[in-house]
């Protein structure tokens, strides 16, 4: 049975700004600019974007 | 020395130290995902050295291996790792088969490149990035001063380029986004969605940062090569070199061990497992 985690541990993650606001930012922008560049790669194999 | 050797050969010894790191991992281990990272890492390398290398001389070799290791593979090969290490599902063997055999047929398109360089178009004055590709010229482009147009025949037309050492049309320039697009969505996918997890159970912090700062990076090197396609080479070196900056330390990061003193079900494992 896992041992109980110790509330101020280091596998747990901090309440803080960085962790609740800018970490999900920065999942959704670069979900956001990977959809972009498969998007760019895909043009460039139909023949869409000229290079 | 000039910027274009010396950004990719720091790029070239920092792959080094981490391709070493990953294939200790490896043996340690004997989990397939560290193979196929390691793989892909010494192929990312390869291409880093092959890059400072053609800053100083013309090597058709060398070329190949820029241009194979690079550009076309190591992406799908380092993403591939991530396959094996998020879905441990036998169609990930499957994709494998796939991977190998497309790899193997790459190579043979590469071979056969080899044959029609245009290896008089090669200067040292300019990053290999910059001249590898030969792009054809429409009506009302404008054509950079200093630069020769020529006419060539295409496809039973004649058409304005401006020559680059892949001659226009070259079949394994084709096979890249092929690659690129895999490598991109098991790579950064995979980091994102590993990050993702940790975060939304709010655990192993150093996970957190470790998986967004490779995907970052991973996203880095992405953005520089499209930059490069669209005629801005001059950011891909840096472009790598913080690329490969960004993913070593994410992976150091991911890789710290836990606490022994707490336990995490095994299925929150991804990235530095």
């Amino acid at each position: 049975m896992p041992k109980k985690i110790p509330r101020h541990s280091s596998s747990r993650m901090p309440n803080s700004i960085f962790y609740e606001k800018v970490i999900p930012a920065l999942l959704i922008g670069m979900g956001i600019v990977t959809v972009g560049l498969i998007l760019f790669a895909a043009g460039v194999l139909l023949g869409l974007v000229h290079f | 020395m000039s910027i274009n050797l010396i950004l990719p050969f720091l790029s070239s010894v920092i792959m080094l130290a981490f391709t070493i790191f990953v294939f200790q991992r490896f043996l340690a281990r004997r989990a397939p995902h560290f193979l196929f990272w390691g793989l892909g890492l010494a192929m990312f390398g390869a291409g880093s050295f092959a890059e400072a290398y053609l800053a100083i001389t013309w090597n058709p070799w060398v070329f190949f291996a820029w241009y194979l290791f690079g550009a076309v593979l190591n992406a799908a090969w380092i993403g591939h790792g991530t396959a094996y290490l998020m879905f441990r599902k036998k169609w990930v063997h499957v994709i494998t088969v796939v991977l190998v055999l497309g790899s193997l047929w790459a190579t043979m398109l590469m071979l056969q490149a080899m044959r029609n360089l245009n290896a008089s178009s090669f200067t040292t004055a300019k990053p290999i990035s910059e001249q590898y590709g030969t792009k054809r010229v429409e009506v009302g482009d404008a054509v950079p001063t200093g630069v020769t147009v020529q006419t060539v025949e295409y496809r039973g037309e004649q058409v304005q380029v401006i020559p680059g050492i892949l001659p226009l049309g070259t079949p394994v320039r084709l096979t890249t986004p092929f690659f690129n697009i895999y490598g991109l969505l098991s790579l950064v996918g995979g980091a994102i969605w590993s990050a993702f997890l940790f975060w939304r159970k709010r655990v192993l912090p150093n996970r957190v940062i470790g998986n967004v700062l490779i995907a970052a990076g991973a996203l880095l090197i992405g953005f520089a090569s499209t930059l490069t396609r669209l005629g801005y080479g001059q950011f891909l070196y840096l472009g790598e070199l913080l690329s490969a900056i960004m993913m070593f330390a994410g992976f150091l990061m991911a890789a710290k061990p836990r606490p022994v003193e707490e336990a995490i079900p095994a299925v929150q494992m991804a990235a530095g497992d």
